[in-house]
């Protein structure tokens, strides 16, 4: 038996190195069965992984860094530490588990511990740290580049876990900080926009408090929160800049900008649940309040598009209020073992609102003060209705219905008694109504082999944007074949949102998405796994748009077309001597195709803004990583590991002339030794 | 003399034989996970690192409540016929998906995580307890997971895996995150920034909001000048949440596109004469007016400008 759980752990192992293959390290092959070491009365296990990262990166490191951002360095690849309790009465704890990867100044670092006795308490830590790095490119001109780092931490702590009364404490910090380049458009709507350097800082915390009770057979959880939110990020401007586009004269020479936003949101979460043999209950509330407190006083100087100097200040003070509720009720009854019947009723409210004091002083316009706070308003009530019946074991149907109605209201520069000549501006309610059928059914005519059958089908009224579900529907499927040593599986899924007729005002979208995935292991020496899905997505909307040469025209006879053609694969192949080697070669690829076209503007297209959006239609690009690892066991409690991973972008067109192009070869050598 | 010792023996042996039968006899067919050692032991020597191990340590439970027989069954009838599936009442690799789910909830119905599971899209489809966890051969840390938790969404989602491989992309495959992250596998509650009741994995910020929040916490608001489409509609309506051949996991590659798909005076938005369309000055022949957050650097929300510019 114990030779049967070996290999056990050795396949499953198998699999999970097979298929975590996405990036070159740390190695996830064992050492060995982790059977550990005593101690008093715990038993110890442990793995470390340490060694080091290099990366040659050629093309646009910009874009390297923002997909992938593998530097050089010595890491601490992983570490994983495990202590347990034999008999479960351990004084002070009965289990620590730690895990971490990419310690030591990778981009995406983490760290997890779980500390507990069983009874008394259980502690929860999750730490992660990412590198955050954004080029901006094409979406701002690359002014917009973030070289910030965020951190993200959750500790969890319950008092009595499996008693019918337990209490939990919480407290998550999210910071983000660093250096960032922004944009400010200055003096009036139609002149440039400058950079700005911007050092990010930003800060949540939230704290928990909570209650979880057992009684008479229902679970009830009323829980605390209060979060903390603050904006401290700065902004300045070093040295006159002269706007980048010839005709506009515009010059900053002067740019200072505070603008601190802190806030907090204390709420209250209550849950009731239960569930008996022929019922079961969840109602939840929620209610939270959002403050936020702001200023913005921003001091601009120079020339402005006429050439003539001009100076700004501009002073925002208020503050914001947003009080949420939101519940749900959902209630099961299983009147026989074949039959379920779900109604669930959720209703939620938002109210965003406050006070907005801006004021403008301009030297050339003279200044003025307006109140100008937008008022929106959302309920939204939706009831779910579903019925799932088993004919037999191998059959089962299910349908569902969804019935919501939606009013979005909306005010913008309310009245207000101290600002002379305010109005109402804007006031205006939207009332929605989205219905929605689905249905599924599931075989399974002989145990290995699964199909499920879906499909959606629903219709909003007033859908809030042209590209919000209309008119819609889904249909998917999923075949799957699992043995132990064999998995196949294919799938479809499509998204259907077509409305009729087409003008300037409509849109229609359909995405379809195939995929078809085998895995297949032979004992433990050789493991294969190998994916291909092809994701289309087409979609096609009306255009209103102002554009000309020489003079602005509006412009509504275009039509904004994408399509996309994705085709992603992957595959793997490990192959291990024994256990005294391992090797992994992996290749992963995504290909845009596009429509085909060999050029990013069809001949025959002349006037410049069909030009334009032409040549928009398409992204096609390539994206492939390559990689190879080798793992060689020096001793039973030590393995040398290497490898290599290479990246490679490439688009065929570059978009509004930017490329982004790179290449780059990453790979890692580290020693793995575990206890 | 001789027979009367004899007698008296024979007398004493089924008083020695009765002694030998422990106090607490398990009713209702159970053994004890004492008796399940014998056979599998390669279970047991392990097991002690195994949450549901609590059970056995806590001592003072009932047998079906407590180690082996408390999720599958009393185990009488399997040690008579000496072994095999057939004779344990709850054998996970041949039972129905929902008698797993229902074998599971027995205890697993409090975890708040779960509260939603009889209506999960999983359980729909059934993708029952067994199909992602391993009890007895986990080789992850914590939730006893068959394997990596990537790889098992993988394992069915491989649409899902393609959009991580691509240029833009969350951080799944880096080990950064995980889909737990943002899903609940088990069920969650009906999402509230949009009107129907999908998705419905989406776990939640806060307890209601999009779990995008969780990070981008700057994007939260409030603000005075919302976006309506970002508090409505939800991140989505311009993102693509997995992964994007597009930067910044956009939907569309320029971002003028994108923005012009709902700027076009449409009868729809949160006006009375639809969504706005950019004013006469923005001639999108000019570069500069092609890379709209160029200027509308808060697209996400503003308390400074009602256009999102500062």
């Amino acid at each position: 038996m114990t030779a049967i759980f070996t290999r056990c752990c050795l396949i499953f192992a198998a699999l999970g190195a097979l298929r975590a293959q996405q990036v070159i390290a740390p190695t996830p092959e064992p050492v060995g069965v982790a059977r550990g070491g005593d101690f008093a009365n715990y038993n110890l296990v442990d793995s470390v992984e340490a060694g080091y990262r290099w990366r040659l990166a050629g093309g646009s490191l910009d874009t390297y860094r923002s997909d992938v951002n593998y530097g050089d360095g010595i890491r601490l690849l992983a570490a994983n530490f495990s202590l347990n309790s034999k008999d479960g009465h351990g004084r002070w704890f009965d289990e620590i588990v730690f895990s971490g990867s990419g310690l030591g100044n990778d981009p995406y670092q983490s760290a997890a511990l779980r500390i507990q006795k069983n009874r008394l308490y259980r502690y929860d830590m999750l730490w992660r740290e990412d590198d955050y790095f954004n080029a901006g490119l094409l979406i701002s001109g690359g002014e917009h580049l973030m070289d910030t780092t965020r951190g993200l931490q959750d500790h969890d702590f319950t008092l009595f876990p499996q008693s019918h009364l337990q209490v939990d404490l919480g407290f998550s910090r999210n910071s983000q900080s660093g250096p960032a380049l922004s944009t400010v458009q200055v003096f009036d709507s139609q002149s440039a926009a400058f950079p700005v350097f911007e050092n990010v800082k930003q800060q949540w915390n939230e704290y928990r408090v909570g209650i979880l009770a057992d009684w008479a057979g229902l679970r009830f959880i009323a829980r605390h929160t209060w979060d903390f939110y603050k904006d401290d990020s700065s902004y300045g401007l070093n040295g006159a800049t002269v706007a980048g586009t010839p005709p506009d004269p515009t010059v900053l020479t002067q740019f200072q900008r505070a603008a601190p936003n802190h806030g907090s949101n204390p709420g209250w979460f209550g849950n009731i649940y239960g569930s008996r043999k022929h019922w079961a209950l969840n109602a939840r509330l929620t209610y939270n309040i959002g403050n936020g407190g702001f200023v913005l006083n921003q001091l601009t100087a120079g020339l402005n598009r006429l050439g003539a100097a001009d100076n700004q200040q501009i002073v925002v003070t208020g503050d914001a209020q947003r009080p949420v509720v939101v519940g749900d009720v959902s209630f099961s009854l299983f009147p026989t073992s074949r039959l379920s019947l779900v109604s669930n009723t959720a209703v939620h409210d938002t109210r965003i609102d406050g006070d907005s004091y801006f004021t403008q002083f301009d030297n050339g316009t003279g200044s003025s003060t307006t109140l100008n706070f937008k008022f929106l308003g959302v309920r939204t009530i939706s009831n779910t209705a579903e019925l799932n019946y088993r004919f037999n074991p191998w059959f089962s149907v299910y349908a569902g219905f969804t019935a919501s109605a939606r009013q979005i209201r909306l005010l913008e520069a309310f009245a207000f008694p101290a600002v002379t000549g305010s109005a109402v501006r804007y006031p205006y309610q939207q009332d929605s109504r989205l219905n929605a059928g689905d249905f599924g059914l599931r075989l399974r005519p002989f145990r290995p082999l699964t199909i499920n059958l879906e499909g959606e089908a629903g219709h909003a009224d007033h859908p809030l944007t042209p590209i919000s579900d209309r008119n819609y529907h889904t249909l998917g499927g999923r075949i799957q074949y699992r043995t132990r040593k064999l998995q196949l599986s294919t799938g479809y899924r499509e998204l259907y949102n077509e409305n009729a007729p087409l003008s300037f005002t409509t849109y229609s979208s359909r995405s379809r998405q195939y995929n078809a995935a085998a895995s297949f292991s032979l004992q433990d020496w050789l493991t294969f796994d190998a994916s291909y899905s092809k994701l289309h997505l087409d979609t096609v909307g009306g255009l209103a748009f102002f554009a000309g040469v020489p003079s602005d025209q509006l412009q509504t006879g275009y039509d904004s077309i994408y399509i996309s053609n994705i085709h992603a694969a992957n595959a793997g192949l490990r192959f291990a001597l024994h256990s005294r080697a391992a090797l992994y070669l992996g290749y992963t690829i995504t290909r845009d195709t596009g429509d085909g076209r060999a050029a990013a503007v069809p001949p025959g297209i002349s006037d410049p803004a069909g030009a334009l959006l032409a040549s928009v239609q398409t992204f096609p690009l390539t994206y492939q990583s390559p990689m190879a690892r080798l793992s060689i066991r020096i001793t039973p409690k030590l393995r040398w590991n290497a490898g290599w991973q290479f990246y490679g972008y490439g688009e065929l067109f570059h978009l509004l002339g930017v490329d982004q192009n790179f290449q780059a070869h990453t790979g890692y050598t580290s020693l793995l030794w575990s206890f | 003399m001789i027979p009367a010792a004899r007698w008296l023996l024979l007398a004493a042996l089924p008083a020695c034989a009765l002694a030998q039968v422990p106090v607490t006899t398990p009713a209702g067919g159970y053994a004890g996970s004492n008796a399940c050692k014998t056979c599998h032991a390669d279970v047991w020597s392990n097991f002690y690192k195994n949450p549901h191990y609590k059970s056995v340590a806590a001592g003072d439970l009932p047998p079906s409540g407590a180690g082996c027989e408390s999720c599958h069954g009393p185990g009488e009838a399997h040690i008579a016929a000496r072994g095999g599936k057939a004779t344990i009442p709850r054998a996970f690799s041949v039972i129905p998906p929902a008698k797993v789910l229902d074998a599971c909830l027995r205890c697993h119905a409090r975890d708040f995580q779960k509260a939603n599971i009889r209506r999960s899209e999983h359980t729909l489809a059934d993708v029952a307890c067994t199909a992602c966890h391993s009890i007895h051969h986990s080789p992850t840390p914590r939730f006893l997971l068959a394997r990596k938790q990537t790889d098992l969404c993988y394992g069915c989602h491989a649409g899902i895996r393609a959009q991580f491989e691509m240029p833009s992309k969350h951080r799944v495959n880096e080990g950064f995150m995980e889909c737990s992250d943002c899903h609940n596998p088990h069920g969650a509650f009906a999402p509230s920034w949009r009107m129907s009741d999908h998705p419905r994995m989406v776990d939640q910020a806060l307890n209601h909001e999009e779990p995008c929040l969780k990070c981008h916490v700057d994007k939260r608001g409030p603000f005075v000048y919302e976006h309506p489409p970002v508090r409505i509609e939800g991140c989505e309506v311009c993102h693509f949440p997995h992964g994007s051949t597009n930067e910044r996991l956009l939907r569309r590659p320029v971002v003028f596109t994108l923005c012009l798909g709902c700027h076009n005076g449409g009868a729809a938005g949160t006006r009375n004469n639809g969504v706005p369309i950019a004013t006469a000055p923005h001639n999108l022949l000019d570069p500069r007016y092609q890379r709209c957050t160029t200027c509308h650097v808060r697209i996400h929300g503003s308390n400074a400008d009602e256009t999102f510019l500062r």
